[in-house]
């Protein structure tokens, strides 16, 4: 986990050198792991075959390089999740509750903090990346290289400039899955709540 | 004389007739087998039992757990690949698994299929109790980015079933599927670890398998160091091969040392080579034990082998005993001389058998095993010895070395001068002091580990491997039955309830059993009933665009989906793991097993399954370890009755009280071994009471030699004393084993034969002893 967070503070820190002349993975992954804390607000909308709306849901996240990841939903429902190197959590009345490692979850959530910091070597593993654009306009789009993962994604797209802006999964069933992280700014350090939810 | 050409002649026929059965029965390989499980007791008459036992044994035979660890997992997992290829190659294994390329759609369909009959019991509770928190957590997982993949699109399965179903699986706590390759990982030890799982092709007590099992992995390991990686592996079959390695090398050693040790000692004394072949009996009685052991069971095991060995040391005195009478024999020919001793070979033949079929009876295979080999092996060399050996020795005029005799004598004069200081009756008194004081530090020890010397290296690694997997199997399961699969789910289910309380716990690890896959009939009807009541509650799923009439079509799809038994649910891939625990039907029912995982508190099983009806606990390990410690006593009394036996076969020839003297010496001698092993701070185990078992029986011949004192006390106990170092080179050889169990056989025995030995010249009646030793002075 804590692999992909300096991954991704790596392709945050790759964007800020705007003089590199070809921008390569490694340039994306140092640009984004850059700042310590990236926050900001998401839209996440699931568009499912059957369903005539995508379905639709707001929050925020806080994405700390040496912690891991908060992911607060607020609309339709309230949902704290957290995903740290010991795997995730969720809140409920009586405080953070650890999921019990959930089969395909557990690698789900891997992926996910991939994407997240542009962790290329942690994706290469799993994906064909092609990296396209510059530091300030990149698309990166991945396709599975194993059986197992080509019967669940056809393909992701990620792209972004300082930060990563948009993700999109496409699942080999038809579904898919758009996140939108329109406003990421870095922060150097977490706040007080946010540091006692990492710390519990 | 006829019967110096009749006898032979006759010896011979039998002879080829003992070589064509042996040629038989080894014509198809060798009948020689190295299963530790078919020299214990099977205690267990019940099949249902056996066959439990023999499911769940089986994994541990036929399987290789190995990790293949790297710091970079891409190394560990390319090297994974390779070795995986080359292991197919090889032929061993009937498969070889690095990495899992599930067919997806296989398992789509059976989750589908199975929404009703495979949700968990948590799942199903709450689907009953609380429709309301169920659809509402359903909800939340659509929203929930971090929920997993489902398998199964949302739209062929809107109350998220299936998802339920894929979550509730278990699974090693420490192993993860790494999606690229399909391999399952660990991280441990700052390495990244590749599952690779193999099964073999033929079972672990085939002969060579575990050798080439064993052979393979050292070649792989090798790769492994060079690549920079490690190995740790486990198995049964790894096991086997060191045992029969083991086993290989203490046969030449013990074989081979007391051969070479015999042969040294017969040319030293006699000095002639065709003295060499007082060493036929040994083979024939080898040729004899062996054939008789396979044609009585079968097969051998080769610990049969390693203790039957150490009969050379036995059968080889038979034609000692008239070979050492050229000493006082003058000229010695080999009819006469055998003549002179055959009644005392008889009677030595006679206890010898007794003692060692004494063994046939007690309930270890094992010892039934070595009982019949030694046995059949002793009447061998004896019919050899007496029939065949003197027509081979017609011609040669043995003239022993002096110098044995003079050593005999010394000792002899030793003895004579001790008693004049210290009477007889004063040394019973010092020794038996000795002994008591002996017996009071002895403490006994059986455990069935003592069957196995298991290297640590072996340990070590099945450990690492359980440490890292995450996966700890016991020897310890559960056996329910039931009238009907109903039935037994549902005594399934009770058992896990209780279970899982242990696990909260921390007292056991996790368990298996078909209850956690499946539900009984009657809970899948009852859940299909449920999900009707479901449309009052659904409100939130139409709210966000749910159509109704694809929730309805769904609810009317679950209700006329088949109800599943066992067989079809263990046959679709989600069954995998499972299969192994189900039993299936017999004439009383169906029966399934629950596996256990780290065991902590095998009492506390044991009561869970009291109160349960059907539930049996199955724990193989701890019954044999109660057997061994119940049958130490009934290898005590079978060695009284042995006693006995021998008493009234002596009291013939020798008298009420010469065959009480002759009896009492040996278990005077028995008693002196097991205060030695106290005073040594040696365990008293099974195997050296029944090493003292055996030891009585050989001793009352060295006593009825010094008893019989053909040729003088001197040429009697210098018979005595080559005998007793003949048998002492071959059993005191398995006292250096590495095996437990055998070692403290040897060291009983060893024991057994000093003690012997020193107490042999008090079976002279006391009017005889003082005749002879105004005899020796005479002649000397």
């Amino acid at each position: 986990m804590s692999r992909l967070l300096r991954s991704l503070a790596a392709v945050a820190l790759l964007l800020a050198s705007p003089w590199a002349l070809a921008f390569d993975l490694a340039d994306l992954q140092r640009q984004l792991s850059a700042p310590a804390v990236v926050k900001g607000p998401f839209i996440q909308e699931k568009h499912l075959r059957a369903l005539p709306q995508p379905l639709l849901s707001k929050g925020r996240f806080v994405l700390a390089r040496d912690h891991g990841l908060l992911w607060l939903l607020q609309t339709p429902l309230r949902q704290d999740y957290r995903i740290d190197a010991e795997g995730i959590a969720r809140r409920d009345a009586s405080g953070w509750q650890r999921l019990p490692g959930r089969s395909a979850g557990a690698e789900q959530n891997r992926l996910f903090f991939a994407v997240l910091q542009g962790d290329s070597s942690g994706l290469q593993r799993d994906f064909e990346l092609r990296l396209s654009g510059d530091a300030e306009r990149w698309q990166l789009h991945l396709t599975p290289r194993s059986l197992l993962l080509k019967q669940v994604f056809s393909a992701i797209d990620i792209d972004g400039g300082a930060y990563v802006q948009r993700i999109e999964l496409h699942e080999t069933q038809g579904d898919s899955t758009v996140l939108r992280l329109p406003e990421s700014h870095g922060e150097a350090v977490l706040s007080d709540a946010e540091r006692s939810d990492f710390a519990q | 004389m006829p019967s110096e050409r009749l006898l032979p002649r006759l010896f011979l026929i039998l002879l080829l007739a003992v070589l064509g059965a042996a040629a038989w029965q080894w014509h198809a390989g060798a009948p020689v087998s190295a299963d530790l499980m078919t020299l214990v007791p099977g205690d267990s008459h019940d099949p249902l039992v056996q066959r439990a036992e023999q499911r769940m044994q089986e994994p541990l035979n036929r399987e290789l757990l190995v990790l293949v660890g790297h710091a970079e997992r891409s190394q560990a997992l390319a090297l994974s690949e390779r070795l995986a290829k080359r292991w197919q190659a090889s032929g061993l294994f009937e498969k070889v698994q690095w990495s899992l390329q599930t067919d997806l759609s296989a398992l789509r369909t059976q989750l589908l299929q199975g929404r009703v009959a495979l949700l968990s019991a948590a799942d199903r509770q709450q689907l009953l109790e609380q429709p309301q928190a169920f659809i509402e957590q359903r909800l939340e997982r659509l929203y929930d980015p971090f929920a997993g993949f489902s398998l199964v699109p949302n739209q062929d399965d809107w109350l998220g079933l299936t998802g339920l179903i894929q979550n509730s699986q278990p699974r090693p706590a420490n192993v993860q599927l790494d999606t690229a390759s399909g391999a399952l990982v660990a991280e441990a030890e700052g390495k990244q670890w590749v599952l690779l799982r193999a099964r073999t092709q033929g079972n672990a007590f085939d002969m060579q398998l575990p050798l080439q099992v064993a052979d393979l992995l050292d070649a792989s390991r090798a790769e492994a160091a060079q690549a920079g990686a490690q190995l740790y592996a486990a198995s049964g079959l790894l096991h086997a091969a060191h045992g029969q390695r083991q086993a290989t090398q203490e046969i030449t050693w013990v074989g081979g040392g007391a051969t070479l040790g015999i042969l040294l000692m017969l040319l030293l004394a006699f000095r002639r080579w065709q003295a060499l072949l007082a060493f036929v009996p040994v083979l024939v009685g080898m040729l004899f034990g062996a054939v008789a052991c396979v044609a009585l069971f079968g097969k051998m095991h080769v610990m049969t082998l390693v203790l039957g060995s150490s009969l050379i040391g036995v059968a080889v005195d038979y034609p000692l005993h008239y070979l050492s009478k050229s000493w006082s024999l003058r000229p010695w020919r080999s009819w006469s001389a055998v003549r002179l001793t055959w009644p005392g070979l008889s009677l030595s033949l006679a206890t010898s058998c007794i003692g060692y079929l004494a063994l046939a009876f007690t309930p270890f295979p094992a010892l039934t095993q070595i009982a019949a080999f030694s046995a059949a092996g002793l009447v061998g060399a004896y019919l050899s010895a007496v029939c065949l050996l003197p027509a081979l020795l017609g011609r040669v005029e043995l003239q022993p070395a002096a110098w044995p005799l003079r050593l005999a004598e010394r000792l002899t004069g030793l003895r004579e001068r001790l008693l004049r200081v210290v009477p007889s009756a004063v040394l019973l008194g010092l020794l038996l002091a000795f002994s008591a004081a002996g017996l009071w530090q002895l403490h006994s020890r059986n455990d069935i580990r003592q069957w196995v010397g298991s290297p640590p290296q072996l340990l070590e690694e099945a450990q690492a491997v359980a440490r890292i997997t995450g996966y700890q199997p016991t020897s310890q399961f559960y056996l329910v039955r039931g009238d009907d699969q109903t039935q037994l789910l549902e005594r399934l289910q009770a058992l896990s309830g209780k279970l899982d309380e242990l696990v909260a716990l921390g007292k056991l690890k996790g368990y298996m059993s078909i209850s956690q896959l499946l539900a009984s009939e009657p809970a899948q009807q009852q859940m299909q009933a449920a999900v009707a009541q479901l449309a009052q509650h659904w409100q939130p799923l139409l709210d966000i665009g749910v159509p109704p009439a694809a929730l309805d079509a769904e609810v009317q799809q679950l209700q006329k989906l088949p109800l599943l038994d066992i067989d079809h649910v263990l046959a679709g891939p989600l069954g995998e793991a499972w299969r192994p625990l189900w039993l299936g039907q017999d004439g009383n029912g169906v029966a399934a097993v629950i596996s256990l995982q780290g065991l902590g508190d095998v009492a506390l099983l044991g009561l869970l399954a009291e109160d349960q009806p059907g539930v049996q606990l199955v724990d193989r390990l701890g019954d044999l370890n109660r057997l061994f410690a119940a049958t130490q006593l009934s290898a005590a009394e079978l060695k009284l009755l042995s006693c006995a036996l021998i008493l009234l076969l002596l009291i013939v020839p020798f008298g009420f009280g010469g065959a009480l003297r002759l009896v009492a010496l040996p278990l005077l001698a028995a008693l002196c071994s097991l205060a030695c092993l106290g005073w040594l701070g040696q365990p008293l185990t099974l195997f050296s009471l029944f090493g003292l078992l055996l030891v009585t029986a050989i001793s009352v011949d060295y006593a009825i030699l010094m008893r019989e004192r053909i040729g003088g006390a001197a040429v009697s106990l210098l018979g005595t004393l080559l005998a007793a170092l003949t048998t002492w080179l071959s059993f005191g050889l398995l006292a250096l084993s590495s095996t437990p169990a055998v070692s403290n056989f040897g060291l009983a025995v060893s024991l057994g034969l000093v003690f012997s030995f020193l107490l042999a010249p008090w079976a002279a009646s006391p009017n005889d002893e003082a005749s002879a030793s105004s005899e020796g002075k005479a002649s000397a």
